[in-house]
């Protein structure tokens, strides 16, 4: 069941549920590889910047959030250091294109219990907990966002 | 070979990328590559290396142990290394888990290793050729170590609680910051589960980094000496343990002073911090003072 999850998350939980623990593997590189295409583009503007390089992480994170003003809609681009590990990386893509469009609300209910789904238990261990750090950076960014946008009212 | 290498107790130990890249399909050769992140291996890697992962392959995943030497035979010979086979280890972290593997390898009595000096980062940042393309070695039929060898390498906590005691060489390899009970996890890495913070009364802080270049290579004989002999007295014969936070760290310390320095009894205690950290009245000694 993937209740809960905004549904193109949902979507990524469900095709990682069926797969074997090698399938899992391919595609967690091929997230991992498309990583480096989620960072901001020429011209994008945003609502929000945070890139800094905290204890929990091997090199830096760049959290860059825009919210639609007519539709709540959050869209996240992430910019990550080279340093930075494979599934980190890999999460990172999944999470760009799995919370693209969910509200700061929404984001903020997102459980963790989607990632042993989608990582599988044999890389779920010691030494690479770091996976859950690129959730916990989107939803600082989502509850900073919504203090400024009560702060403005 | 590598002039550097020439001042070291054991320069067969070492190999460089220019001598690694000449023997890549050397067929007494097996190059394993083995890293902290976990999917590295996949994004690409040296060709013809195979990949022994520390927790999936190298580890009891039910008991903290060292699998047994069934399982280590069984290892090897899915990975085509036969008692012959000069195995050749590199990884990330500028050899942690590559060392470790290594150090896991002799425990089993399989001496014929050697390390890629600079690990990964090196080769790559040479631009030495890098595949997907996962090799199927022949598989080998490795015989069943007779035992492990627990004694000559490998501490416990007794042990270390004895060295402690007796004021023997225990060497602290983790960061200053750690070792002063300061933080209880490294730098750059979360909490791991370590319930105090401190360090084993009598240990000196000798942090891995000291002996490594910028690089990830190792310092030369002559910096080594003076790191581990003049500056810690501490002699060829001399009995010394290492530990980290779980024997990563003093794997690559333990490499050094076995393998650079020529130290004959060193052993790595790889229950290290988490478990010394977390065992009810275990002495912690506090600060930048051995204590």
């Amino acid at each position: 069941m993937s209740l809960g999850y905004p549904p193109p998350l949902a979507e990524i939980v469900e095709f990682f549920d069926g797969l074997g623990e090698d399938e899992k593997r391919e595609n967690l590189i091929a997230y991992a590889d498309a990583a480096e295409g989620c960072g901001p583009k020429p011209g994008e503007g945003f609502d929000l910047t945070d890139e800094r390089k905290d204890e929990e992480c091997t090199d830096t994170v760049g959290v860059f959030l825009r919210v639609d003003p007519a539709t709540r809609a959050a869209h996240f681009r992430i910019r990550l250091g080279p340093h930075v590990q494979t599934l980190t990386k890999a999460m990172a893509a999944i999470l760009c294109k799995g919370l693209d469009g969910a509200t700061p609300e929404q984001i903020l209910e997102v459980a963790q219990d989607f990632v042993p789904r989608i990582v599988g238990g044999n890389l779920v261990r010691v030494r690479s907990q770091t996976v859950y750090y690129i959730l916990t950076r989107l939803k600082g960014a989502c509850q900073v966002w919504l203090q400024r946008e009560r702060a403005a009212r | 070979m590598n002039a550097k290498f020439a001042d070291y107790a054991h320069p067969e130990a070492l190999v460089d990328g220019a001598w690694l890249q000449e023997h890549l399909t050397d067929p007494s050769l097996r190059i394993v590559e083995s890293n902290e992140d976990v999917l590295l291996y996949d994004t690409g890697h040296i060709p013809g290396a195979v990949h022994i992962d520390w927790r999936g392959d190298l580890q009891d995943n039910t008991v903290r142990d060292y699998i047994a030497p069934e399982k280590f035979a069984e290892v090897c010979s899915k990975n085509g290394i036969t008692p012959q086979t000069t195995v050749v280890f590199y990884g990330d972290k500028a050899n942690w888990w590559a060392t470790y593997a290594l150090w896991a390898f002799r425990l089993f009595g399989h001496d014929k290793v050697k390390i890629l000096d600079g690990g990964r980062d090196k080769w790559k940042a040479e631009n030495r050729p890098m595949t997907r393309e996962k090799p199927t070695p022949a598989r080998t039929q490795y015989p069943v170590p007779a035992a492990r060898k627990d004694a000559e390498i490998r501490a416990f906590f007794e042990d270390a609680l004895a060295f402690s005691k007796a004021h023997k060489p225990l060497i602290d390899v983790r960061s200053p910051k750690e070792y002063t009970g300061e933080t209880t996890h490294m730098p750059e890495y979360p909490q791991e589960g370590v319930l105090r913070g401190g360090h084993v009364p009598g240990a000196r802080s000798v942090p891995w980094k000291t002996a490594a270049n910028d690089d990830g290579t190792f310092k030369s004989a002559a910096e080594l000496k003076k790191i581990y002999t003049e500056n810690l007295g501490l002699e060829p014969a001399s009995e010394i343990i290492a530990y980290c936070r779980i024997g990563e760290r003093s794997s690559h310390t333990w490499f050094v002073l076995t393998y650079l320095l020529g130290y004959t009894k060193v052993r790595n205690y790889d229950g290290s911090w988490t478990e010394w950290g977390n065992r009810v009245r275990a002495p912690v000694a506090k600060g930048d003072q051995p204590g």
